[in-house]
C-alpha cells in the first residue's frame, strides 16, 4: 500500500512539474521580444482595414430627373494564391477582355510572396457585359461533360469585384453646368468644373477607415458609410435640351464661332437653362483637352468676357432714369454726332434722327443719345450704379470658374473721358453673359437683383435642405424698373424689331452689336451679336440672354440674335406653361364666365 | 493512570473514499463540461449570426449597386436624347404654341410638386441582439445577478423620498 501511494505521489509530482514547466514556457514565449512582433503580424490575419469611399451623390434637375448618377463597373484581378490553371485563366481573360494572352499568363504564373504581389489588378473598369461572359464560362466549365482523363477547366483565382463609376445619362446636355468627375482615379478622383467641382465635398461624402474583422463574432466592427449628398438643380432638362438644340441650329445658320443662351429667373436668381458651345460628354471626360484647347473656357457664360454693345443701353437708361438725369419723355436732339473730349461719337448707321424721346433713343439704338445721357448722369454716379449692378465683381454663381473683367473707373490709369460715353452703349466695357443677365434681372424684377444660382436643394440622409435666394442688391427703384420695361416693351413691338417678335406674348428686349477690339482698335470686321429680353412684360418670369460670337451671316444683333431669342421664347413659354397674353391677361373674365356656369 | 490514543471506532472503507473522490472529480468535470458545452453552443450561434449579418451586408451592397444601375438605366432610356429619338421614330411632333388650347381650371395650381422633395426615410429598426450574442457567459451571469439583487434589497411598495 505504501509503495502504491509512493508511485501516485511520484506521478503527481512529475505531472505538476510538467504543468509548471508548460506554464513557465507560456509566460516565457509571451514575453519574448519576438512575441510583440508576432502579435502585430497576427492583426493582418484578424481582419482588414481599408479606406471606404461613399457612393457619390446624385445630381437631379428641377423635376427630379437624374443628370449624374452611378453605375456598376468591375475590377478584374488575379488572386495568385488561388490560381490552379493559369492557362485557362489567361485564355479566358484574353478572349473576354482582349488582353494579351502571354502577358496574362505571365501574371498568372507569378509566384506570390517574396516581394511578389498576392493580387494583380488587370483592369479597374470592366463592363457588366464582360463579367457576364466570365460567369457564363464558369457555368460552362462546371457543367462540362468530361472525357476520360480530361481535367475540368477552372477559373479559380480570377476575381471580379463590383464598384461604382460616375454616369451621365444625358451625355452632353447641360455638361457645361454639371462639370465632370474623374472617375478613373478611384482614390484621388474629384469633380472638375460646374456643380461637380463646386459641390465636390458634399457630393463625395466623407471617406472612412473601416476595419472588417474576419471573426464573425465581432459584430460591432460592421460599419455603415453614409453616401454623399444628392443635389437638385434649378435648371430644367427639357428647357436646357431645347436651348442647346436651338443654339446648335443657330450656330450652323449664322456661321458663328460659338454662342450662349442663358435663361434666368429674375424673381429668385435660379438658372433655368444655360446652353453653351462646345459641350463635352462627361462620360468621356478625357476628351476635355481636345475640345477645350487653352484658353477656351469650359463654360463661356460665366468665364468669357466680351464687349456687349447696345444691350448695355438698357442698363444705362435705367441708371439715367433712376438718378433723375432724364425722364421718360425727355427730348434729345440728335444731329448724328456727339463730341466728348474731342472724340466724335456717331450712330450705328451714321444717321441723324432729330428730336427723339428716350424711348426712341432705345428704339433707334442711338449711340449719340446714350453718350449724352452718360454725361448727364455724371461719371461718379454712372460708375457707382455700375458697381451696384455688379459689373465690378463676380456674380457669385455657385459654379466653378467664374471670372469678370475689371471695371475701369475714373482715376484709373487706363480710364479716359471717352470711356464714359462708350461704356454707356456697351463698348470699352467687358462683361460675362451671367453678369448681364443678373443686372437685367433687376430691371425685370422691380429693381431687386438676385445672385444667380444653380442648386435648388441639397438632400442629405433623405432630408431636403432648400437653398434660399440671395439678394445681390437693389440698384434701381421699382418705378424705374417698370419704366424701362415699358419702354423696351414698346420698342420691341416696333417693326424694326420684328425678328424678336413673339406672337401672342409681350416681352421687353434690346438688341446688341458689340464691336470686337484688337490691338489696333476696333478693326475686326466681325461682331458679337446679342439680345436680352424679359417677360411677359406685366410680370416677367424669365430673362433670356442670347450671345452669338462672331457670326458670319450678318453682323447685327437684330438680324442674328433677335430671331434666335424669338424662337427660344416661343418654345420656352410652352415648356414653362406660360399662356399667351389673351389667356393670361383675360384670366379674370374667363374665370367669371366659368364660375357663372356660362 | 496513563492515557493512550484510541483509533476511531470506525473508518470509511477505502473504496467508499475513492468513490467520493471520483464522484467529486466527476461532478466538477460534468459542471466544467456543461459550462464549456453551453459556451460552445452560444459561441457557435453568435458566429452563425455574425456570418449571416456579413452576408446580409454584402447583399445590401449588391442591392445598392443594382439600385444605382437601374436608376442610371432608367435615366438613360428616358433621357432627352433617347426621348427625342423615340418621338422621331413615332412620327410625333412638338407642340406649336399657336395651336395650343388653354383651359382655365379654377383652383388649379400648376406644379405643386417641389422637385424631388422626399419625406425623411423611415429609419430601419436596429437589430436587437440578445445578450447571448454579444456578451460572454460571465458577463451574462453577472448581469443576471445584478438584475436580481435590487429586487432582493428594495421593497417596491416602500415610499420613495
Amino acid at each position: 500500500m505504501k509503495t502504491h501511494n509512493g508511485r501516485i505521489l511520484t506521478i503527481c509530482i512529475i505531472a505538476t512539474i510538467v504543468a509548471l514547466a508548460i506554464c513557465v514556457q507560456f509566460v516565457r514565449i509571451q514575453n519574448m521580444p519576438v512575441a510583440q512582433q508576432i502579435l502585430d503580424d497576427s492583426k493582418a490575419y484578424q481582419g482588414v482595414t481599408q479606406l471606404v469611399y461613399p457612393n457619390r451623390g446624385n445630381i437631379y434637375d428641377a423635376k427630379g430627373r437624374l443628370l449624374a448618377g452611378n453605375e456598376t463597373t468591375y475590377e478584374v484581378g488575379l488572386d495568385l494564391n488561388a490560381i490552379v490553371q493559369p492557362e485557362t485563366v489567361a485564355k479566358a481573360v484574353s478572349d473576354v477582355m482582349g488582353m494579351d494572352y502571354d502577358k496574362v499568363l505571365a501574371y498568372a504564373t507569378t509566384e506570390p510572396g517574396n516581394g511578389n504581389p498576392f493580387y494583380i489588378q488587370l483592369d479597374g473598369f470592366v463592363s457588366p457585359e464582360k463579367i457576364m461572359q466570365f460567369e457564363a464560362l464558369v457555368e460552362e466549365y462546371a457543367n462540362k461533360k468530361l472525357g476520360r482523363n480530361e481535367i475540368r477547366p477552372r477559373l479559380n483565382g480570377l476575381m471580379w469585384t463590383p464598384h461604382n463609376k460616375r454616369s451621365y445619362p444625358e451625355k452632353t446636355t447641360g455638361s457645361n453646368v454639371l462639370g465632370f468627375y474623374k472617375y478613373l482615379d478611384r482614390t484621388q478622383g474629384m469633380g472638375y468644373f460646374g456643380v461637380e467641382e463646386t459641390y465636390n465635398t458634399l457630393l463625395a461624402g466623407t471617406p472612412q477607415m473601416v476595419y472588417t474583422a474576419f471573426d464573425p463574432q465581432k459584430l460591432s466592427m460592421l460599419e455603415e458609410i453614409p453616401p454623399g449628398a444628392d443635389i437638385e438643380l434649378t435648371f430644367n432638362r427639357e428647357i436646357q435640351a431645347m436651348a442647346e438644340q436651338e443654339l446648335d441650329e443657330a450656330i450652323e445658320w449664322s456661321g458663328a464661332k460659338g454662342g450662349t443662351i442663358l435663361i434666368y429667373n429674375p424673381k429668385n436668381g435660379e438658372i433655368i437653362a444655360m446652353a453653351n458651345t462646345p459641350r463635352l460628354d462627361p462620360n468621356e471626360y478625357w476628351n476635355y483637352a481636345e475640345l477645350f484647347p487653352n484658353p477656351e473656357p469650359f463654360n463661356p457664360t460665366i468665364s468669357k468676357t466680351y464687349e456687349p454693345g447696345s444691350v448695355f443701353k438698357a442698363i444705362t437708361v435705367a441708371i439715367a432714369l433712376d438718378s433723375g438725369a432724364i425722364e421718360k419723355d425727355t427730348v434729345y436732339s440728335d444731329d448724328g454726332s456727339y463730341e466728348i473730349s474731342g472724340v466724335e461719337i456717331r450712330n450705328w448707321d451714321f444717321g441723324a434722327y432729330g428730336d427723339v424721346d428716350m424711348t426712341d433713343c432705345l428704339r433707334y439704338s442711338l449711340n449719340t443719345c446714350l453718350a449724352w445721357m452718360a454725361e448727364e448722369i455724371g461719371p461718379d454716379n454712372f460708375y457707382s450704379y455700375l458697381k451696384a449692378f455688379g459689373f465690378d465683381r463676380n456674380t457669385g454663381i455657385d459654379l466653378g470658374g467664374e471670372t469678370h473683367w475689371p471695371l475701369k473707373l475714373p482715376g484709373d490709369s487706363n480710364w479716359y473721358d471717352i470711356d464714359l460715353a462708350t461704356n454707356a452703349f456697351g463698348q470699352g466695357i467687358s462683361v460675362t453673359p451671367i453678369q448681364m443677365a443678373m443686372a437685367t434681372g433687376a430691371i425685370a424684377n422691380e429693381g431687386k437683383m438676385y445672385v444667380p444660382h444653380i442648386v435648388k436643394a441639397v438632400i442629405i440622409d433623405g432630408k431636403r435642405y432648400e437653398v434660399d435666394p440671395v439678394l445681390a442688391g437693389t440698384p434701381i427703384s421699382a418705378d424705374t424698373a417698370k419704366k424701362v420695361t415699358e419702354m423696351l416693351t414698346e420698342t420691341l413691338m416696333d417693326e424694326s424689331y420684328e425678328n424678336a417678335y413673339i406672337d401672342g406674348y409681350t416681352f421687353a428686349g434690346k438688341t446688341g452689336t458689340g464691336q470686337i477690339p484688337t490691338e489696333y482698335g476696333y478693326t475686326n470686321p466681325l461682331t458679337n451679336a446679342s439680345f436680352v429680353g424679359w417677360g411677359p412684360s406685366e410680370d416677367p418670369q424669365v430673362v433670356v440672354y442670347v450671345w452669338m460670337q462672331e457670326p458670319t451671316r450678318d453682323i447685327w444683333g437684330s438680324q442674328i440674335a433677335a430671331p434666335i431669342f424669338s424662337k427660344v421664347v416661343e418654345k420656352l413659354v410652352v415648356l414653362m406653361d406660360i399662356p399667351p397674353d389673351s389667356i393670361r391677361l383675360g384670366e379674370n373674365a374667363t374665370l367669371q364666365v366659368l364660375e357663372s356656369g356660362e | 493512570m496513563s492515557t493512550t490514543t484510541q483509533p476511531p471506532a470506525y473508518k470509511q472503507a477505502p473504496w467508499r473514499r475513492q468513490i467520493q473522490i471520483v464522484g467529486a472529480f466527476m461532478l466538477v468535470l460534468v459542471i466544467v463540461a456543461t459550462i464549456a458545452g453551453l459556451y460552445l453552443s452560444i459561441s457557435g450561434r453568435a458566429a452563425a449570426a455574425g456570418r449571416r449579418i456579413q452576408q446580409l451586408e454584402m447583399r445590401e451592397n449588391t442591392l445598392n449597386l443594382e439600385i444605382n444601375d437601374l436608376r442610371s438605366h432608367l435615366a438613360k432610356i428616358s433621357s432627352s436624347i433617347a426621348l427625342n429619338e423615340r418621338i422621331g421614330s413615332l412620327n410625333m411632333q412638338t407642340i406649336d404654341p399657336h395651336t395650343a388650347i388653354y383651359l382655365e381650371v379654377p383652383g388649379y395650381s400648376p406644379d405643386l410638386r417641389k422637385g424631388i422633395e422626399q419625406a425623411p426615410l423611415p429609419e430601419a429598426p436596429k437589430p436587437q441582439l440578445s445578450p447571448e450574442y454579444t456578451s460572454s457567459l460571465w458577463d451574462w451571469l453577472r448581469e443576471k445577478i445584478w438584475t436580481i439583487s435590487p429586487n432582493l434589497t428594495e421593497n417596491p411598495n416602500e415610499a420613495q423620498p
